[in-house]
């Protein structure tokens, strides 16, 4: 505890104000024989509170690395990761994650592989089937408790699996491209129930996209990544009136900058 | 939420309609699954009553139900047949147990795999009936020594099909055991051991059938008891009819020990969405 007070007050700010606290991270991957590769190079990310947050970036700009070195999958770094005020030691129940499968286990049904969450979580079994029951409403799978995840469709395995991340109460839900293998239309669909879901639950939410409408559609801000080495390029701030307007002339211009700080169209395209 | 209940109800719905439709094929199944062997009992009598065969080595299908109901009534058919299905549940239990648990460690400890892998693979390679001779020095005719001959031939099929059922999990899901924080036992509970139950049901299928075949044999080669033991008295005597009356009854015990043994993995496989054929 002390220590933490001494590094937030290095800052002048309380932890309370930032859920998550990245400082000078820097993660290289060394293939033997070859120039160590600089995956993700200094770093720095706050999270506040109840705040929705998208990485995107091309593919190899080391989004998923970093979001995984958060989840506490991944080690092995330098610099200074901190959630709640405290440095990250390997993964906890603090930290929901959802993953581009859903990994839901098929010989478990809907409910129990919900209940996997609570595993190894403090509630008593009336707590723990009240909270699995409530999760399974929040993501509307009501009805379909006792399925097997075969049974589901794409869309309904991945919802299962947000109220999977959700079912320990996590103050943070990292998500690594949990749409990407979704068709379009569900897809849209499930983004709006993402809101609707953070909006209910009032936890701080970081998303790995490389749709960078979805980011701008969820997100308070979003965090564009470049790749060689993988760094943080720029952040934008969304406002919510832009958020509210999909195919508004104040989106469709905050997507063409989002897509050229990415790389993705150079100026002269977007000039014209 | 209406419409998400709704469409629960119509996958129970849809689950109805598929179990009248498996008991209208399960029907269709057992009559084309009988036409083989009524041919064959058919052309048996006709081979018989035409005398195209000399009784003594094939009698008619009548003499074999009526050596049958002898059998039953005057001598210890019931008895035999007790002993030689008490001798394989023995033997495919115990090695079936220890199969799977040290399957188990091996999959899940290269360095355990590495300690017994020569070992079992030499042992592996001596046929049970090799053992026997050996095994009925050293625990005598009875009962046994031939548990434990049977334990060994179920042994090494189940052992390897576990071992390579744990190195088969699919390493997303020792991902999600650790964001679960799952202890070294949930990740076996939970994770691993369904995980290799296909694997596993195989194999315990495959050598139940190898048990009960060995359990005849090993009766023919040692001891006084059981349908084994039957079979070979039978032939010694020129009893062509009991000889007959053993082999009917060991091919159909066997097919009801795999069918069970579908039965069951069906069961405990139910969550898999398999190919029906």
């Amino acid at each position: 505890m002390d220590r933490t007070s001494e590094t937030a007050g290095a800052d002048a700010e309380p932890w309370e104000d930032h859920r998550l606290k990245i400082r000078g991270l820097s993660k290289r991957f060394s293939i033997p024989g070859r120039r160590p590769l600089e995956v993700i190079q200094n770093a720095n990310l706050d999270i506040a509170p109840g705040e929705f947050v998208s990485l995107v970036g091309p593919s190899g700009c080391g989004k998923s690395t970093l979001l995984r070195l958060i989840a506490g999958i991944d080690g092995d770094y330098q610099g200074r990761i901190e959630f709640e005020g405290r440095l990250i030691e390997g993964p906890g129940l603090d930290r929901g994650i959802v993953f581009q499968d859903h990994r839901l286990l098929p010989w478990l049904t809907l409910a129990k592989n919900i209940e996997l969450g609570l595993l190894n979580a403090d509630y008593s079994a009336q707590e723990q089937r009240h909270l699995v029951q409530s999760h399974i409403e929040l993501v509307g799978l009501g009805g379909f408790e006792e399925a097997w995840p075969h049974e589901l469709s794409g869309g309904m395995a991945q919802r299962g699996a947000i109220a999977r991340g959700l079912v320990s109460q996590p103050s943070l839900l990292l998500m690594d491209e949990p749409f990407g293998a979704l068709d379009a239309l569900t897809r849209v669909h499930l983004q709006g129930e993402l809101l609707s879901i953070w909006r209910a639950e009032g936890i701080s939410m970081l998303l790995v996209t490389h749709d960078v409408d979805e980011a701008i559609f969820l997100s308070n801000r979003v965090v564009v990544m470049g790749s060689n080495p993988g760094r943080i390029v720029r952040v934008f701030e969304i406002g919510s009136e832009v958020r509210a307007n999909r195919t508004g002339d104040e989106f469709n211009h905050l997507k063409q900058q989002v897509l050229e700080a990415m790389g993705e169209i150079s100026e002269s395209v977007f000039v014209v | 939420m209406d419409t998400v209940s709704q469409k629960g109800r119509q996958i129970g719905l849809a689950g109805g309609v598929e179990s009248v439709e498996s008991a209208r094929g399960l029907s269709l199944t057992w009559v084309i699954g009988t036409i083989l062997p009524l041919v064959i009992l058919a052309s048996w009598q006709l081979a018989s009553s035409r005398e195209w065969v000399d009784p003594v080595f094939l009698p008619a299908p009548s003499t074999v139900v009526t050596a049958f109901w002898t059998m039953l009534t005057q001598q210890d058919l019931i008895l035999d047949f007790l002993v030689s299905i008490n001798i394989v549940i023995q033997g495919f239990v115990y090695g079936a147990v220890a199969a799977v648990v040290l399957g188990i460690a091996a999959g899940l400890s290269k360095r355990f795999e590495q300690f017994v892998s020569p070992t079992f693979n030499t042992i592996r390679h001596i046929p049970g009936i090799a053992w026997l001779p050996l095994i009925v020095l050293w625990l005598g005719l009875g009962a046994p020594a031939k548990i434990l001959v049977i334990s060994k031939t179920v042994f090494f099929p189940v052992f390897l099909n576990t071992l390579q059922g744990v190195r088969g999990v699919d390493e997303k899901y020792i991902e999600l055991s650790r964001v679960l924080k799952m202890s070294r036992f949930q990740l076996i509970r939970k994770i691993v051991l369904p995980a290799a139950t296909p694997s596993i049901m195989v194999s315990l299928r495959y050598a139940a059938g190898l048990a009960w075949a060995l359990v005849v044999v090993a009766e023919g080669l040692s001891g006084l008891q059981g349908l084994g033991f039957l079979i070979f008295r039978a032939q010694g005597l020129l009893l062509t009819d009991q000889l007959l009356v053993c082999m009917v009854l060991i091919g159909l015990v066997g097919f009801v020990i795999d069918r069970s043994m579908y039965v069951a993995e069906r069961r405990i496989l139910r969550w898999r969405q398999g190919f029906d054929g």
